[in-house]
């Protein structure tokens, strides 16, 4: 039998609230029926509206929190979120709406990128994993302290400039959907997958290139929310990563059983 | 180290002033809109504060974010007393203010109302307004100047981590107080680009407008050739920062090496564009 563990870790951009971070991070057991576990994470977009509305609903809604999970292809994705959009524009919070933030829902609306995972086959002879990606949230595949496979394949450069990810609007989806990608690769026992939003994935990708024993050493050791929220202001003061809302979500494959509970206080 | 590379944010806000020319010139028809140099002025100014103040709403049942401090100050004539002058623009609750908080500008217009679209296209919106359109007198640009440097030197003095102020001036006319308190024009500039936070100096944009339907010169790199009193206008416009240069491309112009921030004989709808463009700091991409 093979487990999977996973643990989420964020921080809000420097000099935001807490309440401010706009990505989304969500995680979910195989339900029973067919589905493996399933990880996702989302990045709203600063100048949106309801931007971490949005995220969050996307991240929830794939893991089969609101309503029923996609499966990942193409066309399921494309009704999936079809469905996310009318329940972000029906949300009954809006009911409060100034005419202000009435005007920006209309004319603005939110945007996210979006990177969903599901496991398959944990308990069979070739455990795998298969994810979509809209944007440049990214997935690694972390086996021995070294990357398997980085998806997408996106250089530390060439962060920033993907325009993919999910609108609220209906009339751009089909054309966003259609840039969807797919990957998958297969699992060993002790392989770790990351996933993370773009500010923290941008820096992974260029700690990587510089010294990645070192790195996913660093990262597979993380056990505190705030070890991860010093990680992150030292490499935000050393202009290393950029001041945005980072996620980090660690899923490890292994075929021990948990042998200790960890509770962060 | 690189400048004009600051993000705005609330921590770190951003400075937009705009002077706006109130002389009699300004009742003049502006090309085939219907609407004089003065309404059509003041429609954009309107159309950029609300810009600013949709992109700080993030959220329902959350304030409009503090992203920016806005001054507008009119020179000509004048509304809260007869005569010619200096003052700010704001009407209402934000009347005699000189740099207002975004949030404080967002809850207090002076009216909602149905304005015609900046396009001349056949619709109408309801939608705040902060600035009338007034006009009388002639222009005392020096001392616009010098009142909105006072200003802006005691916010740079306040934020020194900032995006430095951005000054745009909308003007139709040609300067009538210089010198002013022993100081031409463009030592005023001067003496207003001077004024500097850790991310560069004040920015100093113009823009011209024309009654008259010809042919729109917008972020030129050289002086030659416009005609008058563009060269002036020219010499005394900061150089577009790189934030702004990539603005414009995406907005479509061919920004050359030199490029000024200057529009030059601009209709209604470039007046606004060149706002946009020149008040859009760098933000991230999402």
């Amino acid at each position: 039998m093979s487990h999977t563990r996973q643990v989420v870790f964020y921080a809000p951009k420097h000099g935001n609230a807490e309440a401010e971070w706009e990505d989304g991070a969500a995680a979910a057991p195989a339900d029973g029926a067919g589905r493996g576990p399933r990880f996702a994470v989302a990045d709203g977009a600063t100048q949106g509206f309801g931007s971490a509305r949005w995220a969050q609903q996307l991240v929830a809604g794939f893991v089969g929190d609101q309503g029923a999970a996609p499966d990942l292809t193409a066309a399921a994705l494309r009704r999936w979120a079809s469905d996310m959009q009318a329940r972000w524009h029906d949300d009954p919070r809006l009911a409060g709406a100034t005419d202000l933030q009435r005007l920006k829902q209309a004319t603005v609306g939110s945007f996210a990128t979006f990177l969903g995972c599901e496991l398959h086959d944990l308990a069979g002879r070739r455990p795998r994993w298969t994810a979509v990606a809209l944007g440049d949230a990214v997935l690694f595949h972390v086996r021995g302290h070294r990357v398997v496979a980085q998806f997408p394949p996106i250089a530390p450069d060439g962060f920033g400039s993907n325009p993919d990810g999910l609108p609220t609007g209906s009339a751009a989806l089909d054309d966003m959907v259609d840039r969807a990608v797919f990957a998958n690769g297969d699992l060993a026992d002790g392989d770790l997958l990351y996933l993370a939003t773009d500010a923290f994935a941008q820096w992974v990708a260029a700690a990587d290139l510089r010294d990645g024993p070192a790195l996913w050493t660093a990262l597979a050791r993380l056990d505190h929310p705030e070890a991860f929220r010093e990680l992150v202001r030292g490499r935000r003061a050393a202009r290393e990563m950029v001041n945005d809302d980072v996620t980090l979500v660690r899923v490890r494959f292994t075929r021990a059983p948990a042998t200790h509970l960890v509770v962060c206080l | 180290m690189e400048k004009y590379r600051q993000s705005v944010s609330r921590s770190e806000p951003g400075c937009v002033v705009i002077l706006l020319d109130r002389s009699d010139s300004m009742k003049l028809a502006w090309g085939r809109t219907g609407a004089s140099l003065a309404e059509g002025a003041a429609l954009a100014v309107n159309n950029i504060l609300l810009d600013m103040c949709i992109k700080a709403t993030t959220e329902v049942n959350a304030p409009v974010r503090h992203y920016f401090d806005v001054g507008i100050f009119s020179y000509g004539a004048r509304v809260t007393e007869p005569g010619e002058g200096v003052e700010s623009a704001f009407g209402g609750a934000l009347a005699g203010r000189g740099l207002v908080p975004l949030p404080e500008l967002a809850e207090h217009p002076v009216a909602v109302r149905e304005e015609p679209s900046i396009d001349v296209m056949p619709v109408s919106a309801r939608m705040p307004v902060w600035v009338d359109p007034v006009h009388g007198y002639r222009t005392p640009m020096c001392q616009a100047i010098a009142v909105a440097g006072a200003h802006v030197f005691d916010w740079a003095a306040a934020h020194p981590d900032s995006f430095p102020p951005i000054v745009v001036n909308i003007t139709d006319g040609m300067v009538t107080d210089s010198p002013y308190d022993g100081a031409t024009l463009r030592d005023w500039v001067r003496r207003l680009t001077s004024i500097e936070t850790d991310d560069g100096a004040t920015l100093f944009f113009n823009v011209f407008l024309s009654p008259f339907e010809v042919d729109e010169i917008v972020f030129p790199s050289d002086p030659n050739g416009l005609p008058s009193p563009g060269p002036d206008l020219f010499e005394l416009s900061s150089p577009l920062p790189p934030p702004m240069v990539d603005n414009a491309r995406v907005d479509g112009y061919d920004v050359r090496p030199g490029a000024r921030g200057l529009a030059f004989n601009v209709g209604r709808s470039t007046l606004l564009r060149v706002l946009q463009i020149g008040t859009r700091v760098p933000d991230r991409a999402r």
